[in-house]
């Protein structure tokens, strides 16, 4: 009799380490399946870019996914037909809750309210990109994560 | 846990309440603590399950030690919640779930060192608990980090002059005083992986070049190296090579880091064999156990018994005998959880560390700065290395390396280790919010998990192919001494003459059950098990039977396997002999060598088997090695064993029978081969007993009695040789006593004709049996045959007897002979 409750008692044992197991598992999935909720729930502020080319019209363009490669190349997500512009020349990408830019190693250089960017650099509403001859301002509509200190100029250039 | 996640997902997902980190720590703890409790209650009960009653002592001093562990990490959770809410919430349960299975192992093999580790526990515990509260950036370690060093140095440095070893022999890498002893370079590992993450995190940004990074780091580890290796602690010290490959290939992420050092360890370890002699036992043992399973590799071969006999489900804590691997305690725990707990039980503890490695791994690569992200890589690869080097070297997957199952293993300075590393861990991880620091490379760290997974999963295949597939051969092994034990616990057959009166039977109850041998005298036939000299005679050919693992239904052997780890009781075996003239024969046969059988001629059943001189088996553990060197050879059964010379009968009794003529020195002719042969004389009896090998036909065969008497049994039954038997019947559950089967078939030796005129031409006067008496030398001295038996047409049972004596006395041989046939022919 002994021996049968004793094997009752190694099943049980067995069950509860693979019990804590299974829980830890478990829980790790869950974890998993929540942080990828949380990324997908993540929605990048849409951004406008008002592109300017030398000679040509004012021309918008809306986007609201979270890279933005500006270049000659049609492939670009905003592709500019105009020759100082190099076929991949600048990107635009938003992470760390800010959008930012960087240039990928064009052949005229960009520019950000005519200063060269030569490391990734913070951009934000109405600021100014040069891509050799065009110019593309940024605007932000509707961006409530921007501090409102910074969004009074906007609405100033904007009336 | 975070604003953006909106109620609908938490709605949606039915755990999502259990993620908060406290609320997963809570939780797993809990379940740690229920494995535990139920490890605990299972080592209480065993006695009673071992012993088959429930009048047993219980263990009960575990329980201290479990009280002093679910303490102590409640208060280790009470304060991580207050002071490290966000930190890793697998690790504490993890920790914990290790070293209560680890304390409790060590109580249920030594009760001793069980509580010498509860008492480390506690104290580590609360050291842990506050530790808590150190800032997390651990910038005290960063800066201290060559006084921390060069302490652990000197701590380890003084073991050479100062060293001791609690165990007495072995190398001497304590420091000790006043019963409590401490192993430097346990926390000397910890302080290199502290100095080497500082060092390097301090220098990487400047220099990436491999050899300024290298010089110093390369010195401090070499200066350890050396340390230990005068220790002769290889073990650690090939751990401390492999932790600084490690710690250069993740910092520096240059793969030829590792081909350097795969080539340097190779090239040490060759060295090593050459110029230690530790080295060269443990490679030999590792390559080839089987050559010395007694001696060299003892060790390793107890310790894969140990995991065979584990199994799939393991014996249960308490059950096993984990006790018979040396150093079980330490080196060897891991072969004590798998007797204990089987192949399930040891998959849980390697997917328990897997999991604390995966976690390592994560915080090392979320760290926020540089010199926390390598402190954690290296932290993490100690336990996973210093985890699977001595899982490996239990599973004879590695050599052999002399380091601890780390929080499981008993000695306070390896737990101490253990639990630095988790608190350190826990620190590192306590800050979540923060960015992690860039990351340069991230292939060392996928390759540190996936060489590390590869090593698990290589240990987890291993242990299966100990456990389940080599497992049932190598418990047949006869220096497994778990059947030694199971004797103990198991009730063995008897041995019952033909009219079932004892010859051996087993007595006690379960645990002290004991071997008796009722009638001595018959020792060199029957034989004796012991635990040390093993078994002989018919308790070794009959063992199946007797140990109850034949004749048993298979259900019943498998059912007591899986409760007990043992065989059901043994099965009695009733055997030919007649204790009463077996009695008569002994006695009259007294102190001459020599040997008798009494068979009965047609049906070929033994009745009497007697070889002089005797031993007594109850006598063996004194008597061991004297009854081996005796020049008597009492454990040499002369019936069956003997060979000696005969051709006297060959010529005067057996040649002549069918009108040959033998010419004693020179070859026999075919036609005498052939009449030999059909006698039986060039064929080894086929008995359930040790029988002496066949002459070969090119000369004149060298018998044993049992021989002479089965030939002469021909004269007695038409000239029809029968087959001996001894072993008659064996007593089943099932179907009461079920009849063993002669193992040959009876043969027509001589023609009945010829046989019935020899028998009636030596005709005892007035008797109603045929006898021959004759003279044969062996070696310068002399042997006498007797030969007699009923004869053809007596219609009672046939009888045929042999008296060999080792001395020329006819008269003694005649006198024994008649009588014996006579006492069986008139009861």
């Amino acid at each position: 009799m002994s021996g049968i409750l004793f094997l009752v008692l190694r099943i049980l044992l067995t069950a509860g380490l693979y019990a804590f197991l299974v829980w830890a598992f478990l829980l790790l999935w869950q974890d998993i399946r929540q942080q990828a909720a949380l990324l997908a729930l993540r929605k990048v502020p849409p951004l406008s870019l008002v592109i300017q080319r030398e000679g040509g019209p004012a021309q918008i363009r809306h986007f609201n996914q979270p890279e933005i490669t500006i270049g000659r190349d049609p492939a670009c997500e905003c592709p500019i037909k105009e020759d100082t512009v190099s076929a991949r020349h600048a990107r635009l990408s938003y992470h760390h809750n800010q959008w930012w830019v960087e240039d990928l190693h064009s052949t005229n250089g960009t520019l950000l309210n005519n200063e060269p960017v030569s490391t990734p650099t913070v951009i934000i509403s109405n600021d100014e990109i040069n891509c050799g001859k065009a110019k593309l301002t940024v605007l932000m509509a509707g961006d409530n994560l921007m501090p409102p200190t910074q969004q009074l100029p906007a609405e100033e250039k904007s009336a | 846990m975070s604003p953006l996640l909106s109620r609908d997902d938490s709605v949606r997902n039915p755990l999502a309440r259990f993620l908060a980190p406290t609320k997963i720590e809570s939780r797993l703890l809990a379940l740690a603590g229920l494995f535990v409790f139920l490890y605990a209650l299972a080592l209480t009960l065993s006695p009673a399950a071992r012993e088959r009653a429930w009048d047993v002592n219980y263990r009960l001093v575990h329980w201290a030690g479990f009280l002093g562990w679910a303490g102590i990490f409640y208060f280790a959770h009470r304060q991580s919640k207050r002071y490290l809410p966000d930190a890793d919430p697998y690790l504490l349960p993890l920790a914990a779930l290790l070293s209560g299975w680890g304390l409790l192992t060590i109580f249920r093999l030594t009760t001793a060192f069980g509580i010498r580790q509860a008492l480390w526990l506690t104290a580590l515990g609360l050291l842990l608990a506050f530790g808590m509260r150190l800032a997390p950036e651990l910038r005290f370690l960063r800066r201290y980090k060559y006084i921390a060093l060069t302490g652990g140095l000197l701590l380890t440095a003084l073991t050479l002059i100062f060293g001791a070893n609690p165990m007495g022999g072995g190398p001497r890498l304590w420091l000790g005083c006043c019963g409590v002893y401490f192993q430097p370079s346990e926390p000397l590992k910890l302080l290199l992986i502290v100095y080497l993450a500082a060092y390097f995190a301090d220098h990487l940004p400047l220099n990436t070049r491999l050899l300024p990074l290298m010089t110093p780091t390369a010195l401090v580890t070499g200066l350890a190296l050396i340390l230990l290796i005068a220790q002769r602690d290889l073990g650690t010290a090939s751990l401390f090579i492999l932790l600084y490959t490690v710690m250069l290939f993740i910092a520096s992420g240059r793969k030829r880091v590792l081909i350097i050092s795969l080539l340097g360890l190779t090239l040490t370890g060759i060295a090593g064999y050459f110029l230690f002699d530790v080295v060269r036992l443990r490679v030999d043992a590792w390559l080839n156990p089987w050559a010395d399973p007694t001696g060299r590799s003892y060790q390793i071969v107890q310790s894969l018994l140990a995991v065979a006999n584990g199994g799939l489900g393991g014996r249960g804590p308490g059950l096993g005998n984990p006790g018979l691997v040396p150093v079980t305690h330490s080196d060897f725990v891991f072969a004590a959880i798998a007797e204990e707990t089987g192949l399930m039980g040891t998959m849980g503890l390697l997917a328990a560390i897997g999991l604390f490695f995966a976690r390592g791994l994560r915080i090392a690569l979320r760290a926020p700065d540089q010199f926390r992200r390598l402190l954690a890589a290296g932290l993490t690869a100690y336990l996973g290395i210093q985890s699977l080097l001595i899982i490996g070297g239990n599973l004879r997957l590695l050599p052999l390396t002399g380091v601890t199952l780390p929080f499981i293993s008993y000695g306070g300075s390896s737990l101490l280790t253990s639990f630095a590393t988790l608190l350190l861990l826990l620190l590192i991880s306590s800050q979540p919010e923060d960015e992690p620091a860039p990351l340069r490379q991230s292939q060392p760290y996928l390759l540190l998990a996936m060489v590390f997974g590869a090593g698990l999963l290589a240990a987890a295949l291993t242990n299966t192919w100990w456990a389940v597939v080599r497992g049932p051969d190598l418990l047949t092994r006869t220096d497994n001494a778990r059947r030694a034990i199971a004797d103990r616990y198991v009730q063995r057959g008897a041995l019952l003459d033909r009219n079932e009166g004892r010859i051996t039977e087993t007595v006690g109850r379960p645990g002290q059950y004991e071997r008796v041998y009722l009638y001595p005298d018959l020792a060199p036939v029957v034989g004796y098990t012991h635990p040390v000299y093993g078994q002989a005679g018919l308790e070794a050919s009959l063992d199946p039977y007797l140990r109850g693992l034949q004749g048993n239904p298979a259900k019943l052997i498998w059912w007591s396997h899986l409760l007990y780890g043992q065989p059901p009781p043994g099965l009695d075996v009733r055997l030919s002999l007649d204790l009463r003239l077996q009695r008569r024969a002994d006695q009259m046969l007294g102190n001459h060598a020599g040997a008798v059988v009494l068979l009965n001629a047609s049906s070929g059943e033994i009745l009497v088997m007697a070889s002089h001189p005797t031993y007594d088996p109850a006598l063996l553990d004194e008597q061991a090695t004297a009854l081996t060197q005796d020049p008597r050879s009492p454990l040499l059964n002369r019936a069956a064993q003997g060979r000696y010379p005969c051709t006297s009968l060959l010529t005067g009794l057996f040649a002549p029978t069918v009108g040959l003529t033998l010419r004693p020195a020179a070859p026999p002719n075919a036609a005498a081969v052939e009449l030999f042969d059909a006698l039986g004389l060039y064929q080894a009896p086929s008995l359930p007993l040790p029988v002496a090998a066949a002459s070969s036909p090119a000369e004149l065969p060298l018998i044993s009695p049992l021989q002479a008497a089965l030939a002469a049994a021909a004269y007695s039954n038409d000239g029809v040789r029968p087959p001996p038997r001894l072993a008659m019947a064996v007593n089943t559950p099932a179907q009461g006593w079920v009849i063993l089967p002669p193992l040959s078939e009876p043969v027509q030796a001589l023609p009945p004709e010829s046989a019935r005129r020899v028998a009636e031409e030596r005709l005892v006067a007035g008797k109603p049996y045929w006898e021959w008496v004759g003279h044969d030398s062996r070696n310068g001295s002399r042997l006498t045959w007797y030969l007699g038996g009923t004869l053809p047409d007596w219609q009672a049972t046939p009888l045929t007897v042999v008296v060999l004596l080792e001395e020329e006395n006819p008269s003694l041989a005649t006198y024994l002979g008649r009588r014996l046939l006579e006492e069986a022919l008139n009861p």
